[in-house]
């Protein structure tokens, strides 16, 4: 549990913090004119003024739904792989390729070293952060899945392209820190796709955040969680953003089996769903996740990004998310204080450990007087 | 020894022109109810007729329809059954796309032909012969959610689902099919279930009267399953050696009884393969198959690529090939 980390920050957040996962749909003004730009009708400045202005409209409804950590909403974005990808040197971009039903995106191709051309994201992070008193999250994609999402023509390995695009990303998340971001979300959604290979998404992330003063999250979605729970809590992050609701809350089997000893952002709203979740359905989801997660170190947000929903959608969606979890806090609020009041799951985990090593010893201790006899 | 060049299974249906984009323009025309179903069929017909022709132009000998008219591996068939409902989306394997899951409500039954007239269709406007694809019982069944009691166990599912798999073979096969390819990728991930794919297998293989019988696996290394698979009630079996660095050497050792349709063209990346990495393997290899007959083909379906990337991995492959053959003559 990071309370503590995020206090060392200087960021007082409520119980049950509301956030999102990065993406915001686009007005049609602005599809509009991104669909002008790639006829080269305008130009980039003209384009740039209609994504400040979709920024400002989503940083404003933040406010007015009252999140309470917020982000740019990525309307400068397409792909969270390929907005990278184009400015890297390295990339090349790809044709299309296909990602579910009717959906497609320009895969890049790794065809030489791939270098950091500078800040990717801090003018957004400064654009947005300029609009609010709340936190913005700096927002990332990972090194893994930039790697995994990308075709590789140039380096040996999976893992050397891994590796590489992690001293990347460490650079970008040196500079937003330097430029005041406390809060750094890095996206890892590939991660949970090849088990074999968790151990160099680890050290790509450690590389990535290691020593650097910020709360780190990372967000996964669409994935064989069983393949790598619990070894995925090693990940260096203070907190997993994980999509939940659309594959039936069944994760909270697994965090049964084994504690979940991180923070957790707990995704209540299925993002490819067109119906607009009621309260009622978010609070039992939410209640659900209290069994097995202590109540300071949850966080509340979708599932994933909420780009492929109409704008209506999303604010339906993120309205009724706040209500239920303003009625959860004002329910907790009243709730008789327990004894001992943080309950922390670090803190859990290492009374047991104390236990199991007091266990083992009194075992030893009575092997050694067995032998002794 | 007679190497065939084969499609693997699905193949990229938009590409970079506008033209090669109509069918994507349809889909979300017919989503937004601006073009009737038989309008949205013509493109995807045009479009399958398109990929067939791409195929055998790039010197393709066994061609698939691409599996144009397939929303994904999974749903396109277990959405057509009797008591199964579509649910959420859930990565497949370890790739970037994404299926909808299935969710059993009560016994599956099939509710009429699947694939048949796709197959019909496909080798109507084809100049070579099409190899029809079916994903298999076992892979159906672990990527659907059980909500029934009546499936409480896995294995119940699976063999129904080779049932009503086993009447699409026979139709297949009554249709003209010379080869059937029938995917099983998650045996891979799941190599204790491999005594139940033998027996989901079983009704396949009766009913398939004169055709051949294809197994497929692939995105996981197939080596130590290798000698388990020759069991299988199978003609020809499909392996993915991209993933697997010691298969080539466990065939050499071990043989194989059956024909290979040997994935040695990687389907999931852009890099171009040459010589020195496909010739050893196939010197190694080839020496070692009996039946006189093998299938050089992608690793997996080339959906995974852009269309430029697909149709040169398929000119890559003739390339090879021919090469190859030549320098054996020599």
């Amino acid at each position: 549990m990071s309370r503590a980390k995020l206090e060392k920050l200087g960021l007082t957040l409520p119980l049950l913090p509301t956030s999102t996962v990065g993406s915001f749909p686009k007005p049609d003004y602005l599809l509009q004119a991104r669909a002008r730009f790639a006829r080269k009708e305008i130009t980039q400045k003209e384009l740039e003024v209609l994504e400040k202005r979709a920024t400002e409209f989503w940083v404003q409804q933040q406010e007015e739904i009252g999140l309470d950590v917020l982000v740019d909403g990525e309307q400068y974005r397409g792909d969270m792989v390929a907005y990278f990808a184009d400015v890297m040197p390295g990339f090349r971009m790809g044709g299309l390729v296909r990602s579910y039903g009717n959906r497609y995106y320009h895969k890049p191709i790794i065809v030489g070293e791939i270098r950091w051309p500078g800040p990717m994201t801090v003018k957004w992070w400064r654009f947005a952060q300029g609009l609010t008193s709340k936190p913005i999250k700096g927002m990332l994609t990972g090194p893994y899945t930039i790697m995994d999402w990308s075709f590789n023509d140039y380096y040996p390995d999976r893992k050397s392209a891994c590796l590489a695009l992690a001293r990347v990303i460490r650079k970008e998340v040196e500079a937003l820190v330097e430029a005041g971001a406390k809060v750094i979300q890095i996206d890892e959604p590939a991660l949970s796709v090849r088990p074999e290979e968790l151990p160099f998404a680890i050290e790509a992330m450690q590389m990535v955040t290691d020593g650097v003063p910020a709360y780190f999250i990372t967000h996964i979605c669409y994935g064989a969680f069983e393949f790598i729970y619990p070894r995925m809590l090693r990940f260096p992050v203070h907190n997993f953003d994980l999509e939940m609701s659309n594959s039936g809350l069944d994760l909270i089997g697994l965090f049964k089996k084994h504690p979940f000893n991180k923070d957790l952002s707990f995704g209540v709203l299925d993002v490819h769903s067109h119906k607009i979740e009621s309260p009622a359905l978010i609070k039992e989801r939410i209640a659900k996740a209290l069994q097995v997660i202590p109540k300071e170190a949850l966080w509340v947000d979708p599932d994933c990004g909420l780009k492929t929903r109409t704008v209506e959608e999303a604010q339906g969606k993120l309205r009724s998310m706040v209500a239920a979890v303003k009625e959860i806090r004002q329910a907790l609020d009243k709730a008789p204080k327990r004894k001992r009041r943080r309950i922390e799951v670090g803190s859990v985990v290492k009374k047991r450990r104390k236990k199991i090593r007091k266990h083992k010893y009194k075992k030893m201790r009575r092997r050694m007087r067995h032998k002794k006899k | 020894m007679e190497l065939v060049l084969a499609n693997h299974s699905s193949y990229p249906r938009v590409g970079a022109s506008r033209e090669q984009q109509r069918l994507r323009r349809a889909y979300a025309q017919r989503e937004r109810g601006e073009i009737s179903a038989d309008d949205f069929n013509r493109v995807q017909d045009s479009v399958v007729a398109e990929v067939v022709e791409e195929q055998a132009h790039a010197g393709c000998e066994l061609l698939t329809d691409g599996q144009i008219r397939w929303v994904d591996s999974i749903s396109h068939l277990a959405g057509r059954l009797d008591q199964v409902e579509i649910n959420g989306l859930l990565r497949y394997f370890d790739t970037n796309f994404y299926f909808r899951q299935p969710v059993i409500k009560g016994r599956v039954a099939g509710n009429g032909p699947l694939v048949v007239e796709e197959f019909r269709y496909a080798r109507a406007v084809s100049p070579r012969p099409i190899k029809p694809i079916l994903t298999g019982p076992y892979t159906l069944a672990v990527s659907s959610i059980r909500e029934t009691p009546l499936y409480r166990d896995l294995p119940t599912l699976v063999l129904d689902l080779s049932e009503v798999l086993a009447q699409e073979v026979r139709a297949l096969a009554g249709a003209g099919a010379e080869v059937i390819q029938v995917e099983e990728p998650a045996i891979l991930k799941h190599p204790k279930d491999l005594r139940l794919l033998h027996k989901a297998l079983k009704p396949l293989s009766q009913a398939k009267g004169s055709s051949q019988l294809a197994l497929y696996t692939y995105f996981a290394d197939a080596t130590p399953l290798y000698e388990s698979l020759q069991e299988l009630p199978v003609d020809i079996l499909g392996l993915d050696f991209t993933y697997a660095p010691r298969l080539p050497e466990t065939i050499a050792r071990l043989g194989s009884r059956k024909t290979l349709g040997l994935g040695l063209i990687d389907g999931r990346n852009t890099r171009m393969e040459a010589a020195p990495q496909v010739f050893p393997i196939l010197e190694k290899i080839l020496p070692r198959l009996s039946g006189g007959i093998a299938y050089l083909n992608p690793s997996c379906g080339l959906e995974y690529l852009p269309r430029d990337k697909a149709v040169a991995k398929l000119r890559l492959m003739k390339e090879l090939r021919d090469t190859f053959l030549q320098r054996g003559k020599r």
